[in-house]
């Protein structure tokens, strides 16, 4: 079953994504970027993603703040797969011994 | 890869160079996988089908902005607010493609346009490397294309497979906040944004970000605080960084 504006979003979402990967090579290839444009285009993604996952950090649950902790600290030195198989193996159990 | 072995591969056929492309790839893809099961998973939680779970993987295979989507969804979705995000998110491409360019010069554009379909952080990460380690061993073109697409279309298809797999198999799993499954989250983009960090300086931005997104979403209803983390980190760097 495919819902209209679930389709839609997928499209648009589609196609901003392509264009962002054909955008550089069209548009930039022969341009320098300013210090200033460069800064905001790196920052932009890892403040998308903080943002996203922002109300995490502001939980009232102290069992998830204190997975949330301990998730922060696998993903500054672990990689991917043990990070997540970390934190999601402490949210279940703090979950369920703090409550 | 040593130089003597890229010289080699530059020599062999052009299958060789496809697959000599799908096996540097090939650790990455293990790691892929859970992250895709975990994303197709969510995805079902949040009330989309396979199929346009599989629509969503396939046609905009960028892991990241799907993320950021699934965690914004709702039903019917926020369109406005989701295609936004996923052009901020997706944004670095812009970067990773001018990276990218010198390397396409010799090659006709309709080449480059479908493989640049394919381009993500780790079929540009693995092409831009290798076509950088040709040149400094002399070798022409730099860029090798089968490497490149080798790569980029085993993590495609990994990335597709696996998304819909994980939808297919996520109402067998029931609620995942039980089992802690939604800390996968912010576990992946810690780690995503632990590849992207380059500087205490650089990263100062986030931290706007985190704290007005925090703000915003205990004190104003609605998903704003997303845009309102996003636009005010990306004011941050414009601030923090002088004009040259």
């Amino acid at each position: 079953m495919i819902d209209v504006a679930t389709l839609l979003t997928i499209v648009l979402m589609a196609g901003v994504t392509y264009l962002t990967r054909i955008g550089g090579y069209v548009v930039l290839r022969n341009r320098t970027l300013s210090a200033r444009a460069t800064a905001v285009m790196e920052a932009a993604p890892g403040c998308v993603l903080i943002s996203v996952i922002a109300p995490a950090f502001v939980s009232r649950n102290p069992a998830d703040l204190l997975a949330l902790a301990i998730t922060f600290v696998a993903a500054t030195r672990l990689s991917m797969l043990p990070t997540v198989l970390i934190g999601i193996g402490a949210a279940g159990l703090l979950r369920h011994f703090l409550g | 890869m040593s130089i003597s072995q890229a010289v080699e591969a530059a020599d062999n056929g052009s299958g060789s160079e496809f697959r000599r492309g799908v096996t540097s790839c090939a650790p990455v893809l293990f790691g892929t996988i859970p992250y895709a099961l975990v994303l197709g998973a969510q995805a079902t939680q949040k009330g989309l089908s396979t199929v346009e779970l599989s629509m969503m993987t396939g046609l905009n295979f960028a892991g990241g902005s799907e993320f950021a989507a699934i965690q914004l969804w709702t039903s019917p979705p926020h369109i406005v607010l989701i295609v936004a995000i996923t052009f901020l998110v997706n944004s670095r491409h812009l970067l990773m493609g001018a990276a990218l360019a010198p390397f396409l010069r010799d090659l006709p554009r309709r080449k480059v346009f479908p493989a640049l379909f394919f381009m993500c952080d780790e079929s540009w990460a693995l092409g831009l490397a290798d076509a950088r380690q040709r040149a400094a061993a002399g070798i022409t073109p730099a860029f090798s294309p089968r490497y490149y697409m080798g790569a980029a279309l085993a993590m495609y298809l990994t990335w597709v497979v696996f998304t819909t797999l994980g939808a297919v198999l996520g109402p067998m799993l029931g609620h995942v906040e039980t089992y802690g499954f939604d800390m996968a989250f912010p576990a992946v983009f810690l780690v995503l944004m632990r590849g992207m960090w380059t500087s205490m300086a650089a990263a100062r931005p986030w931290l706007v970000s985190l704290v007005v997104a925090a703000l915003f979403y205990l004190f104003v209803p609605g998903a704003w605080y997303v845009a309102a983390g996003a636009v005010s980190g990306l004011v941050a760097a414009w601030l923090m960084t002088g004009d040259a």
